[in-house]
């Protein structure tokens, strides 16, 4: 099981770089890749502030959209990823502990 | 004596740059101890041994994945069945990969650079894409930010496997938020012109209303992959009026 999960979550990261670096992307195509991160980004945050327990959660008793909002303040203001995470960690703490949901 | 001059500064600048990576990987660290550890638990709860469980982690290092296939072991279902969820799962970083190519193309050895991208997670990347907006992607790099994340990755599962159920709440800590707070701060960086935050924006309402529509693709994440689709074509097409 374990071999078989290795080979399908190795292949598809590998692959790519192996077999395209040798070829130029037509222009087209790489605008369309710049977008991928961006897109991917913005699914990721979406997903794991308003998905966190793996089914879409938009309500008030949802910690993570609370949270959600001093961290994109601090993260915006100050463009520092370590202030950015200290405040995000800091605030889910003082929710978890301290409001009850 | 201009040569050894030249290579010493090669080496710094190598050492520089795979420092610059363990430091960058710092955060995603934080992130994963938390993840890495309930794996360990959960693992040690369907019947791996610790052995297993780390050596999956260090084999696999798809968090999602992995705990598809506890949740799937759980269920008393089939090794295929794992590896299908397991193949939809990782999907998505065949788009990840190759949008780096147009940056690691001639800077990063193809073989190096190929290895490297085993460490290929979500938050690598995102890491990864917004140093290399400014930055000259290179092996020393990559290395430093893939492999310092992958030895978290495994690290906490080993923790989590030994200790087991002896861990409390992890919650508390509000560790849960380092890798949401990660991608917040990563989205922020990452748009630069106002098309990006159209795609960002568009990819989000996408995601979740495929999530919401049809739950299954939450728990193997195929909705991230049509959404990024969607957005990025929608990013060519209104990229012309920037």
């Amino acid at each position: 099981m374990i071999f078989g999960v290795a080979l399908v979550s190795m292949l598809p990261r590998i692959l790519p770089v192996a077999l395209f670096s040798r070829y130029e992307f037509a222009e087209p195509l790489k605008k369309w890749l710049s977008y991928v991160a961006p897109a991917v980004l913005g699914s990721l945050t979406a997903l794991s502030v308003l998905a966190p327990e793996g089914f879409v959660d938009i309500s008030i008793h949802n910690r993570f959209i609370w949270a959600f909002i001093p961290t994109l303040v601090i993260a915006i203001k100050t463009k520092s990823l370590f202030a950015t995470l200290f405040i995000g960690i800091v605030t889910m703490a003082l929710l978890y502990n301290f409001v009850q949901f | 004596m201009k040569n050894i001059d030249c290579l010493i500064m090669v080496i710094n600048m190598q050492n520089l740059e795979l420092k610059q990576g363990i430091h960058d990987s710092i955060p995603i660290i934080m992130g994963y101890l938390p993840l890495g550890v309930a794996f360990g638990v959960l693992a040690n709860e369907v019947g791996m041994t610790i052995t297993q469980a780390t050596i999956m982690s260090v084999l696999c290092f798809t968090g999602a994945g992995q705990y598809i296939a506890i949740g799937v072991m759980q269920a008393g279902g089939a090794v295929f069945t794992i590896i299908l969820a397991n193949v939809l799962v990782n999907l998505r970083y065949l788009l990840f990969s190759t949008s780096l190519v147009p940056f690691l193309k001639e800077r990063v050895p193809t073989a190096i650079g190929s290895l490297l991208s085993y460490g290929l997670t979500d938050e690598t990347y995102a890491v990864a894409m917004n140093r290399y907006q400014n930055h000259a992607p290179t092996a020393s790099y990559m290395a430093g930010l893939n492999i310092s994340s992958h030895l978290g990755w495994i690290l906490s599962t080993l923790l989590g496997a030994i200790l087991g159920s002896y861990i409390g709440n992890t919650d508390r800590l509000g560790l849960g938020f380092a890798l949401p707070a990660m991608y917040i701060c990563l989205l922020v960086f990452m748009i630069k012109r106002k098309s990006d935050l159209y795609v960002a924006l568009t990819a989000a309402l996408v995601c979740l209303l495929i999530g919401y529509l049809v739950p299954s693709t939450m728990s193997n994440l195929s909705n991230i992959i049509l959404a990024t689709i969607i957005a990025a074509s929608l990013g060519v097409m209104i990229s012309e009026r920037d």
